[in-house]
Formats: structure tokens, sequence, C-alpha cells
């Protein structure tokens, strides 16, 4: 390589096209990275995806989602029992069978004071399942996908993690009905004492529509 | 004959009723992965790929694990993401919880966050769930005006509570996950 420094008496440095070979390599080494990882999600996780996918989607299909509609009628009773039905079966079972974003349709049997409530109960729901049924939300795949390529990387088992995200999300889910019920039912009694009575109090509850 | 005859037709329809089903179920498996899955994949594998083959990634592994690797931490991120002004812009397409998550799965990948905290991180990285989408989720369950305009901040308030105590609840089931390794 001859020498292309200008200055004769200049430390030697290196030639200008290894210099640039080199970036170049640096910088194709980015994207090569990123096509390895790209490589890696795709024969990992979609082939699987697409089955897993096909097989619920026909699953659903051949049940019917509009069984579920019962169940949404029941959820809107009043009384403490009720509870669990409205804000823990009716949000899974609506994201299991309805998927994001046509489950929160199901809020449309519930009295108005409710629905809020269980938007926030559903709408929680469109990910902790994703480990073990990724059809609910499989656009939004990587709030999962994400943390669990890093333990798939350790060489660790995903069931475990799956599981736990999957029931820690029932809980979440439960509590954040009631959290919101609780507020929404303060702010509509405060609503209907500022304002006109033109929202139901907290006192009664008017008859699910649609019901 | 005729009863030959309706006996086929009912078979046919029934065949045919479950292999329309089945075709149609796979049309729309592909449909996502390939609108939604793959698009997503490509731009995340972009940015792991930045992460790991320069120096962003050291820089990103400092700040994270100081925060994904500690109870105290996964409960500032989690509230920071319900703040009620932040929360709605963080929604959309669950795109930044797509992002932070992708990142403290390559940290755990590397040995700097440890994996049993995989199971809080994902509840820290996601309370601002839906939080962009509240008018739109509530009138598709036919909602009243009124309601919107309660369940709006209703929702919004009650992910301050509900965010970080989700954390907590992941934190207390994450005992004896991984705890192997």
């Amino acid at each position: 390589m001859a020498d292309l420094s200008l200055f004769a008496g200049a430390p030697p440095v290196a030639g200008i096209n290894e210099t640039l070979g080199q970036w170049a390599e640096n910088f194709i080494g980015v994207f090569r990275q990123g096509a390895e990882t790209f490589v890696g999600l795709v024969t990992g996780i979609i082939p699987l995806l697409i089955i897993l996918l096909t097989a619920v989607h026909a699953l659903i299909k051949l049940i019917g989602p509009e069984r579920i509609d019962r169940v949404g009628e029941m959820a809107g009773r009043p009384g403490l029992q009720y509870y669990p039905i409205r804000y823990l079966v009716l949000p899974v079972l609506a994201v299991f069978f309805l998927t994001n974003p046509m489950a929160y349709t199901m809020g449309r049997f519930l009295p108005e004071r409710d629905k809020p409530a269980f938007y926030d109960s559903a709408v929680s729901f469109v990910h902790p399942p994703l480990g073990l049924f990724p059809h609910v939300n499989a656009g939004e795949l990587f709030v999962w996908a994400g943390i669990a390529n890093g333990i798939q990387q350790l060489g660790l088992p995903l069931g475990d993690l799956a599981v736990r995200y999957f029931y820690v999300g029932l809980i979440v889910i439960f509590m954040r009905g009631i959290v919101t019920e609780t507020i929404s039912r303060i702010m509509f009694a405060r609503r209907a004492r500022g304002d006109e009575p033109e929202v139901t109090t907290a006192g009664e509850r008017p008859a699910p529509e649609g019901a | 004959m005729t009863a030959i005859n309706a006996f086929l037709n009912r078979i046919g329809r029934g065949v045919g009723g479950v292999v329309g089903a089945l075709y149609q179920a796979g049309r729309e498996s592909i449909d996502m992965v390939i609108r939604n899955v793959l698009p997503f994949m490509a731009f995340i594998s972009l940015i792991i790929g930045v992460i790991l083959a320069t120096g962003v990634g050291e820089w990103i592994a400092d700040r994270l694990t100081g925060l994904a690797s500690s109870l105290g931490g996964l409960l500032l991120m989690s509230i920071i993401c319900a703040l009620p002004v932040l929360s709605p812009l963080l929604g959309p397409g669950a795109v930044i919880a797509q992002i932070v998550g992708t990142l403290i799965g390559v940290e755990i990948g590397q040995g700097d966050i440890p994996p049993q905290y995989a199971l809080p991180a994902l509840f820290a990285i996601n309370p601002q769930v839906g939080c962009d989408f509240i008018p739109v989720g509530l009138s598709l369950g036919e909602a009243e005006p009124e309601t919107v305009e309660v369940g709006v901040p209703a929702v919004l308030f009650s992910r301050m509570v509900t965010g970080p105590a989700a954390v907590v609840i992941a934190y207390l089931f994450s005992f004896g996950l991984y705890s192997g390794a």
C-alpha cells in the first residue's frame, strides 16, 4: 500500500481504502446483526403463530362468537356476585372470541355507569394471554415477545412465564374493573350533583339496554 | 332416493361449512402476519441490530438495567407510563410498550437484567394499555357521550393506582420463577 499521507514526517496512519473498508464493514455489520435477528424471529415465531392463529380462528368460527352474548346479558345485572362475571368472565371471553378491538363491543350489554370499568378491564387483557393465545392481539405480539425473546436467549423455558403472565393478567383486570367502577361512580355522582341529574346516580341502576 | 339425496346434501353442506371456516381462518392468519406481524418484526430487528452492533447498547443498558432490575425502578417506570398526561400519548399501537419490552428482552438475553424480573417488567412497560383508545372503545360499547366524558378521566386516574399495583402483584407472583438460573 502506498503511503498516502501528505506530510512526509506524519505518523503512519491506515490507508484510506482500509479505513473506508473498515467503516463499510462496521456499517453493514449493524444490518447483518439485524438480519440475523430477523431470521431468528421469523423462523422461531411465525410458523407456529400462523398455525395457532388458523386453529383458533377456525374454532371461533365454528363455535360462533354470538354465543357469548348471553354472558354479556348476565354481566349487566346488579349485585356483588356479578362482579366477577362483569370484570373477569366477560372480558376474558370477549377478548378471546372477539379479539382486539371488537371485544369492547360487549360493553353494550352493561349499564352506562359500568362501561368505562368494563372497557378498562377488557383492554387490559389484550396482552396477558399473548404467551398462550397470540390470536387475541397478534399485531401487538412484541409486548410479550420482546421480553420473551430475552428469556429464550438464556435457554430458559417460556411456559412458566406465559402462564404466570396470564394469571396475573386475570387478577389485574379484575382489580382494574373494581377500581375504575368506584372512581367513575364517584365522578358520575359528582356530575349529577353539579349539573342536571341527567346521569344515573349511584343509588339506582337502569335496566341494561340491549338486554 | 330422496332420502339419500337429502343425506348427501347435508353432509356436503356440513363439510363445506367446516372447510370454508378453516380456509377463511387461514386467510385471516396469513393476512394478520403479513400486515401486522412481519412489518413489526422487521422494525424490531433493525432496532436490535443497532443496539447489539453499536455502542448504543451499552448506553441503553446502563439506564435500563438501573430501572428494570429492581422493584423500585419498575414501579417508577409504571408510574411514569401511567401519568394521565402521558398515557394517551404512549398508548397508540402499543409501540412504546413493544420497543421498551424488546430493549428489556435484549438486556435479559445478555444477562444484564435478571430473568425473574421479566414478569413485573411485562406489567411495568404497559400501564398505558388502551389509554389512547378510551373514547373509541366506549363507543364500540354503545356508550352515551356523557359516559365517555366521565369514562376517559376515570380510566386515566384509575391507571395511576392500578398500574403500579399490577407491577407489585406481578412481582409477588414472580417468586420462584427462574430462581434456579
